[in-house]
């Protein structure tokens, strides 16, 4: 029995340790990131790329997100209703359900080639904006309408029944009682799909951006840069081009912009799953 | 007609608001179709032999020459994410079993998050810190030329795959019921007696799961493993070495669709791929959602 217990006692001290090794490799990945603080001045932020600095990928990331967020968040909220509140188990409902698995876990690239061969040529948008941001869209759908279900489906049924008990419509059950109480769950889905686009560079490699890009777009039709594919190209094409601390303090901005929004977003669901989650 | 009239009595009942909601959902269905559909579509000249440079199974791949062998990137695909599950797994899930089972909850209510938050980072960041750190440590550890191999993209998969495998696992196991250490506890197992028995074998199908998603991740992950990989264009070595540079699927279609003419035998190749990879892509997702639903512990993905 002893030898049992010494036995036991070295698998978890086994377990403790690999979970140490983790988080110190975490760590040092993280003190790594951020060690291009130096370079991380106003200067370096909003001059152009001409003279070094990131303000074009920086204004391009923002102006992919936006407009992604513009198209996806209406189209995944009225998804997420539909299945939630109209038919929750019909066909279709079934069928949203396993799509929204299987985009979630195809492969960025694959949305990339899609991208090109449909918005870029297919609906001829060319490498733009545009094909950026329906590609962009494709990509975020999932994380937004898993977001908006999950809040949906905590909502308690007798808080739909008061509403309808007082003489509200079914529209105007869900315009006035359930979409405000949803609101949280439409902004955490806004915010992870944001961080998730914030930090994607496969997809946009062949729909969004382009190498020789300078300046910003005057037109949705025009291509962009944003900080991932910049700094992907930077490594991969041009290294040397940038001092290493400049390049440190590009990774250092991705990872600040992409870590923070997460952060908002998780905060606020831990936030409603533990005000609502004993409701269900 | 009773079908039609039986719908269009359906329809009705949604009303206009209705209406434009299930417009939205068939929306996303048709996302994932047109997806489906162009992919399978633009590959289907590669696969029957029609665009003059067939797919082979030869050691080379590059569209210059026209040469389309898929030995060298599915050799290499299947190398980098079954070497980046061999580092990850263990670590993982033993991370996973500390986690969940030893840590005290205040220190899980730190860690838990910090590693989901961990999952988040852009892959073109590992990629970078990869080519900074790892690839002049293997240099000079191995005391070889070329830092970039299957070896590099494997670690630098392995660990962006953990934070995967650890959140997962660490939640089924924790979903285990209490019930069930209680009857070990109260038959005389020790601590280590009871997750060995009890608990594991209870949160397996979930476990597994887990892997099997890291996996997909693993092998559908782009920029990092371009970075990392080496990409020579044929494996010089067996594909035991892993200290050769290789080339996997997705690094070949990130290099080499950009340049390929829209309708060519490579524009057509590299969909092949993409093919390829999405067939992947499902198989982990059914697998997952299949192995998630048995047991008695049920997790949504």
């Amino acid at each position: 029995m002893r030898r049992f217990n010494f036995f036991g006692n070295l698998m978890l001290a086994v377990c403790g340790f690999s979970t140490a090794v983790l988080l110190v490799i975490f760590g040092y990945i993280c003190y790594l990131l951020t060690s291009g603080v130096n370079a991380l001045r106003l200067n370096f932020l909003f001059s152009s790329i001409l003279d070094n600095g990131i303000f074009e990928p920086l204004i391009g990331t923002f102006y992919l997100f936006s407009g992604a967020t513009v198209i996806v968040a209406p189209v995944g909220t009225l998804t997420a209703i539909y299945m939630v509140e109209y038919s929750s188990r019909s066909k279709l409902t079934r069928l949203v359900d396993n799509a929204i698995n299987n985009l979630a876990c195809a492969p960025s690239i694959i949305f990339g080639m899609f991208g090109f061969t449909f918005f870029c040529k297919f609906m001829g948008l060319g490498i733009s904006v545009l094909s950026g941001w329906l590609t962009m869209a494709c990509m975020m759908l999932p994380i937004m309408i898993r977001s908006v279900e999950e809040i949906l489906r905590m909502i308690l049924e007798s808080v739909r029944e008061a509403a309808l008990a007082l003489g509200a419509t079914k529209w105007q059950m869900i315009s006035y009682v359930i979409l405000s109480s949803a609101m949280p769950g439409i902004l955490t889905g806004i915010i992870l799909s944001i961080a998730r686009i914030a930090g994607e560079t496969a997809a946009v490699l062949f729909t969004a951006c382009f190498y020789t890009m300078r300046g910003l777009p005057k037109t949705p039709l025009d291509p962009i840069l944003t900080l991932t594919y910049y700094l992907y190209v930077m490594i991969l094409f041009k290294p040397g081009y940038l001092d290493p601390g400049e390049v440190f303090g590009l990774a250092l901005v991705l990872f600040l912009l992409t870590t923070t929004l997460s952060s908002i977003a998780f905060a606020v669901r831990a936030y409603y799953r533990r005000r609502w989650g004993r409701w269900m | 007609m009773s079908h039609i009239k039986h719908f269009a009595l359906q329809l009705k009942a949604l009303g206009v608001a209705g209406l434009i909601t299930m417009v939205c959902a068939l929306l996303t269905v048709s996302v994932l179709a047109l997806i489906i559909l162009f992919t399978i579509g633009e590959s289907i000249p590669a696969f029957m032999g029609w665009t003059g440079a067939p797919l082979t199974w030869e050691n080379r791949w590059t569209a210059e020459q026209d040469r389309y062998g898929l030995y060298v990137v599915l050799v290499s695909s299947a190398m980098v994410s079954v070497g980046a599950l061999a580092i990850s797994v263990p670590i993982g899930i033993s991370a996973a079993i500390f986690i969940a089972e030893i840590m005290p909850r205040r220190l899980k209510d730190v860690v838990k998050p910090l590693i989901e938050l961990i999952g988040v980072i852009p892959s073109v960041l590992y990629g970078f810190i990869g080519l900074k750190v790892l690839v002049p440590l293997i240099q000079s550890l191995f005391d070889i030329y070329y830092g970039q191999t299957a070896l590099t993209a494997s670690i630098v998969l392995a660990i962006m795959v953990v934070p995967m495998i650890v959140s997962l696992s660490s939640e089924v196991i924790s979903a285990v019921p209490i019930e069930y250490r209680e009857a070990a506890i109260a038959l005389g197992a020790t601590r280590w007696q009871t997750i060995k028995h009890v608990v594991l074998p209870t949160a397996m199908p979930g476990i597994t799961a887990s892997v099997i998603l890291a996996f997909g991740r693993a092998i559908g992950e782009t920029v990092a493993v371009v970075m990392v990989a080496g990409c020579s264009t044929e494996l010089t070595k067996p594909f035991w070495n892993f200290l050769q540079p290789v080339y996997p699927m997705t690094a070949a279609i990130a290099l080499g669709f950009g340049e390929a003419e829209v309708g060519g035998a490579a524009y057509h190749a590299y969909f092949a791929i993409g093919t390829i990879l999405l067939t992947f892509a499902f198989l982990v997702n059914l697998s997952a959602s299949l192995l998630m639903k048995k047991g008695p512990i049920r997790l949504r993905l």
